[in-house]
């Protein structure tokens, strides 16, 4: 299942819609907007979240359904917000489901790792007097990438 | 012939908006289009000349700038990707 929505989501909803008794393990990947400092040094109050929907949904179920086949999940589950959020709410729940726990955590962080990348979403802080500032994507996040590159391919 | 442009993050608000629809009397290619763009508003330049941008024909990305536009098409400007 994936989903891009304006609403907050119930772990325990989300978690029931994964579970079956064939499944022995689950790994759970929760994104929250932090308190922090913005590359202004400026104090963020909340996140505004731009997406490309149509395009994002393609790319999820690609994401997806390479952790399905290379991880031989029984199930995963992606679920990513979209619009104004403040601090503490949650922004993204990827749950991956397998018979053992390796495979589990591994598609998770692929998934995490890939969405981070490839994925038409676009994040600005929100800062006082309504300005919003653009972040930028990290390196690390690319080059951690390049090592799924290489697993995958 | 019509096709939309649409706009995301810093292209977004650098543009102050989201989507145009441009009417073509006939069938040009993408590097074309871009020579057009330019000529419309200087912007575009940076936006062309910016290489982490990427662009989007119809949910694919254009590999070839000699690809051809057809009508109806939705041609998407990409800045890089920051959601998680």
């Amino acid at each position: 299942m994936i989903k891009i929505t304006n609403k907050t989501f119930d772990l325990e909803a989300e978690f029931k819609f994964v579970s079956s008794d064939t499944n022995g393990a689950y790994s759970f990947f929760l994104g929250t907007v932090r308190s922090d400092l913005s590359s202004s040094k400026k104090k963020i109050k909340g996140i505004y979240l731009e997406c490309y929907e149509e395009l994002a949904l393609t790319q999820l179920k690609k994401i997806r359904s390479k952790a399905l086949n290379r991880w031989k999940l029984t199930n995963c589950s992606i679920i990513h917000r979209i619009g104004k959020l403040n601090l503490g709410e949650k922004i993204v729940l990827v749950t991956t489901a397998s018979s053992h726990r390796a495979n589990a955590i591994e598609a998770c962080e692929f998934i995490i790792d890939s969405l981070k990348i490839e994925v038409a979403f676009w994040k600005f802080h929100l800062l006082d007097n309504n300005e919003k500032e653009m972040v930028l994507q990290k390196s690390l996040d690319n080059e951690k990438m390049l090592k799924w590159d290489e697993i995958i391919n | 012939m019509s096709i939309t442009l649409k706009y995301f993050s810093w292209i977004r608000v650098k543009l102050k908006k989201s989507h145009d629809l441009i009417e073509l009397n006939q069938t040009i290619s993408f590097k074309e289009l871009k020579s057009n763009l330019i000529l419309k508003d200087p912007i575009f330049k940076e936006i062309f000349e910016d290489n982490s941008v990427k662009f989007f024909l119809n949910l694919r990305e254009i590999d070839d700038e000699n690809q051809t536009l057809s009508n109806g098409d939705i041609l998407a400007f990409l800045p890089p990707v920051t959601g998680g």
